[in-house]
């Protein structure tokens, strides 16, 4: 069951098959290696000017990073408005029956993950999709390191929480 | 062009909020190995992709028909030290990347939270590029740890 209109989920298969049709498209028709985490990079260039953000690889992917980044919020609204109808919701599953916080610690806690995930994904020079999916997809080595660091850490992380400190 | 990258993003978003990719307890369940789910959705869209990109790349040219360029991201210590934090923030909300934009989209309000914590950590990183360059044996400055 997703937390979102308590649907049920669609098979992983037809899941994976979605994915694999996006990823091989982008890549046939517009010549782009799948990535959302440069998108990232793209937002951040738009405010600030430090060298890092003026490079090439960074601004000459905005045409097509944004607009996907973009579809990524519109898939989502999509998916409400069709499953049952659209509203703010500040539901989270499991975090609300073990940890059960408010919605200012929500907030907090959603930001420090955040700050995890931005910088730690831009070190790794990428995330699910650019390693995890194309890299891995691709047989290159360090898409594999990453892919296995991120899940190990992954499963520290979640069974430190709620199987050991919980 | 712009139009073929929305439509993407929006079957991409659809299908992540869908499977459960998106979904905080899928996620948890993942990590805890209670919940098969994502590792179905991963496995399976790798093992549909590697053999199409093989093809693919031995066609040699996109369906337009210019030269395909498949440029492979750099190895460096970064992958593994940012792969650590980048999962401990995955555990935190329940999201990578994608599924952050596709919380948001579904209303989600706390994923704004994790938005704007994923472009402070992006930025502080940009701006310390420079200094983590020789610890993290990083590419020259241009080239960046590798488009994701």
């Amino acid at each position: 069951m997703l937390i979102l209109h308590q649907t049920q989920a669609i098979h992983w298969a037809l899941a994976g098959l979605g994915i694999s049709f996006v990823t091989i498209t982008l890549l046939a028709v517009a010549n782009r290696r799948l990535g959302v985490s440069t998108g990232f990079e793209d937002l951040c260039s738009l405010v600030l000017d430090a060298p890092y953000f003026k490079r090439s690889a960074v601004t000459s992917g905005r045409p097509w990073r944004l607009p996907l980044l973009g579809g990524l919020l519109i898939g989502g609204v999509l998916s409400a408005v069709l499953g049952g109808g659209w509203s703010p919701t500040w539901d989270l599953g499991m975090f609300d029956t073990d940890i059960g916080w408010g919605n200012g610690g929500k907030v907090i806690w959603m930001f420090a993950g955040g700050l995890f995930i931005g910088f730690g994904t831009r070190l790794a020079g990428g995330c699910t999709s650019g390693h995890g999916i194309f890299g891995l997809s691709n047989l290159e080595l360090p898409s594999l390191v990453t892919t296995v660091s991120f899940m190990g850490a992954g499963v520290v992380t979640t069974n430190l929480l709620y199987r050991v400190i919980l | 062009m712009v139009l073929l990258y929305l439509g993407l993003g929006t079957l991409f978003g659809f299908v992540l909020s869908r499977s459960g990719a998106a979904d905080y307890d899928f996620i948890q369940g993942m990590f805890l190995f209670t919940n098969f789910q994502l590792y179905g959705i991963i496995g399976s869209a790798v093992a549909i992709t590697a053999p199409s990109l093989y093809l693919l790349k031995r066609y040699g040219k996109t369906l337009t028909g210019k030269p395909l360029v498949i440029e492979l991201k750099p190895g460096h210590r970064g992958n593994v030290v940012g792969g650590i934090l980048f999962g401990i923030g995955w555990s935190i909300t329940g999201m990578c990347p994608g599924p952050i934009l596709v919380n948001i989209g579904e209303g989600k309000v706390y994923a704004l939270a994790a938005l704007a914590g994923s472009l402070v950590g992006a930025g502080v990183f940009g701006v310390s590029y420079p200094r983590l360059q020789g610890i993290m044996r990083l590419p020259v400055l241009a080239r960046g740890t590798g488009d994701g």
